[in-house]
């Protein structure tokens, strides 16, 4: 092609905004722009008029209703302190206290069995969930659909290491751990759970996270310190 | 449903999360879970990926919701952006765009403002970006619309309609420009 357009008519920075926003790009390059999103304002202002630009053409888009399962799932997969305002009505309103609360404690862990067992009785059916605690932090929350064959995992407060991964682990009955995948400090993940890995979760499966090199255990075991576990309880 | 209504019914909404209030997600999600989720279905082209993009959709409202600025963006383009970047993250880890199906350049569907819902967006907003839409040439409409509706990537794009990658960037970036003037005529 001989096409020949002066693309210098707008800014590079607001031509990669708008592929952005449109969605083209893949690989280092998205995640090269999202990492300016996060920390260049100027940038992220250009990606959202680009957004706003392009917004309406979801008109075009139709509507359809998501199964109710799909809120009762968003609702267990909330820091547990929203939880709580479900089973204890208003308590948790204050921002500066619940945002604090990066620590959790055993009284938090025994509030969220609280809140599981009560989601529990409302509903049938649920997947299995985890929540990822140790040393008084609660890190994740992991959502398993066995059915589907994912596993959904969202950070709580879990706090990013400049040089390891959070990486996912499961172990069944048996002890013996067996990889997943690897996790995001700065958002939920949903990795796929083989078969093989799916038929080991019975009534004692447990979800454990480690702290791994870029890239994952190279062994496919756990190389550094199990940071979390929680077993997958049934909903 | 009145528009305006809805729009400020959800900013609203948004506002009152960072507080921790489940109930104003609850209203969040009752008034544009619908959308939301049909743009991760137009994308993921599979009900249960969508569901789960969806769900990770409305934990990160929830944990991003104080980083909406209403002077920047209305709230049903900030969701709408969390909703596409979701499923095309998705879509990106693995590998490959649902819809490949060759494009034909000379043949761009033009015909989609009938069909358009408009129910959160307005009508206005889309009657204008449509309009803007159709002064492209066709071969620069059916590549947008492959990046916007089936999450495709430059690669994607460049196989689907046969020409070569710095091609499709060039008729991209092309288009946007020219999209941009026309929206702010």
């Amino acid at each position: 092609m001989s096409e020949t357009f002066d693309h210098k008519a707008l800014p590079e920075d607001e031509l990669l905004a708008a592929e952005y926003a449109l969605g083209v790009l893949a690989g280092p390059d998205r995640i090269a722009a999202e990492r300016r999103i996060a920390s260049e304002r100027a940038f992220a202002a250009l990606v959202t008029e680009w957004e706003q630009r392009l917004a309406p053409w979801v008109a075009e888009i139709p509507e359809v209703i998501p199964e109710p399962q799909v809120w009762e799932r968003i609702v267990a997969a909330l820091p547990e302190q929203a939880r709580r305002t479900q089973t204890q009505g208003g308590l948790w309103q204050n921002l500066a206290f619940w945002r604090g609360l990066t620590v959790a404690t055993g009284v938090f862990a025994a509030a969220c069995l609280a809140a599981v067992i009560y989601l529990g009785v409302l509903t049938q059916q649920q997947p299995l969930v985890a929540t990822i605690e140790g040393d008084g932090h609660r890190h994740f929350v992991a959502t398993v659909n066995v059915k589907r064959g994912t596993v959904a995992v969202v950070p709580a407060a879990f706090s990013a290491d400049a040089t390891r991964v959070p990486e996912l682990w499961l172990i069944p009955a048996d002890g013996k751990p067996r990889p997943v995948g690897l996790l995001r400090a700065d958002r939920g993940v949903t990795l796929p759970l083989s078969g093989e890995l799916a038929a080991l979760i019975t009534g004692k499966a447990v979800l454990a996270v480690s702290l791994e090199p870029p890239g994952g255990s190279p062994t496919g075991l756990p190389t550094g310190p199990v940071i979390g576990t929680g077993p997958l309880t049934s909903l | 449903m009145d528009l305006d209504a809805n729009r400020s019914l959800i900013a609203t909404a948004l506002g009152r999360i960072p507080a921790g209030d489940r109930t104003a997600l609850q209203t969040v999600y009752r008034l544009t879970s619908a959308k939301l989720f049909g743009i991760c279905l137009r994308i993921l082209g599979e009900r249960g990926e969508a569901e789960d993009v969806l769900q990770e959709v409305y934990v990160t409202v929830w944990r991003k919701a104080a980083d909406f600025d209403a002077s920047r963006a209305s709230p049903m383009t900030w969701l709408i952006a969390i909703a596409r970047n979701r499923s095309i993250d998705r879509l990106r880890a693995s590998r490959q765009s649902r819809n490949m199906e060759p494009i034909d350049q000379a043949s761009d569907i033009a015909d989609s403002a009938a069909r358009a819902d408009s129910a959160l967006e307005g009508a206005q907003e889309h009657a204008r970006l449509h309009s803007c839409l159709e002064g492209l040439a066709n071969h620069e409409r059916a590549a947008l619309r492959g990046a916007f509706f089936d999450g495709n990537t430059y690669e994607d794009l460049a196989a689907r309609m046969k020409v070569p990658l710095g091609t499709m960037k060039s008729w991209i970036r092309r288009a946007m420009i020219k999209l941009k003037a026309c929206l702010e005529q």
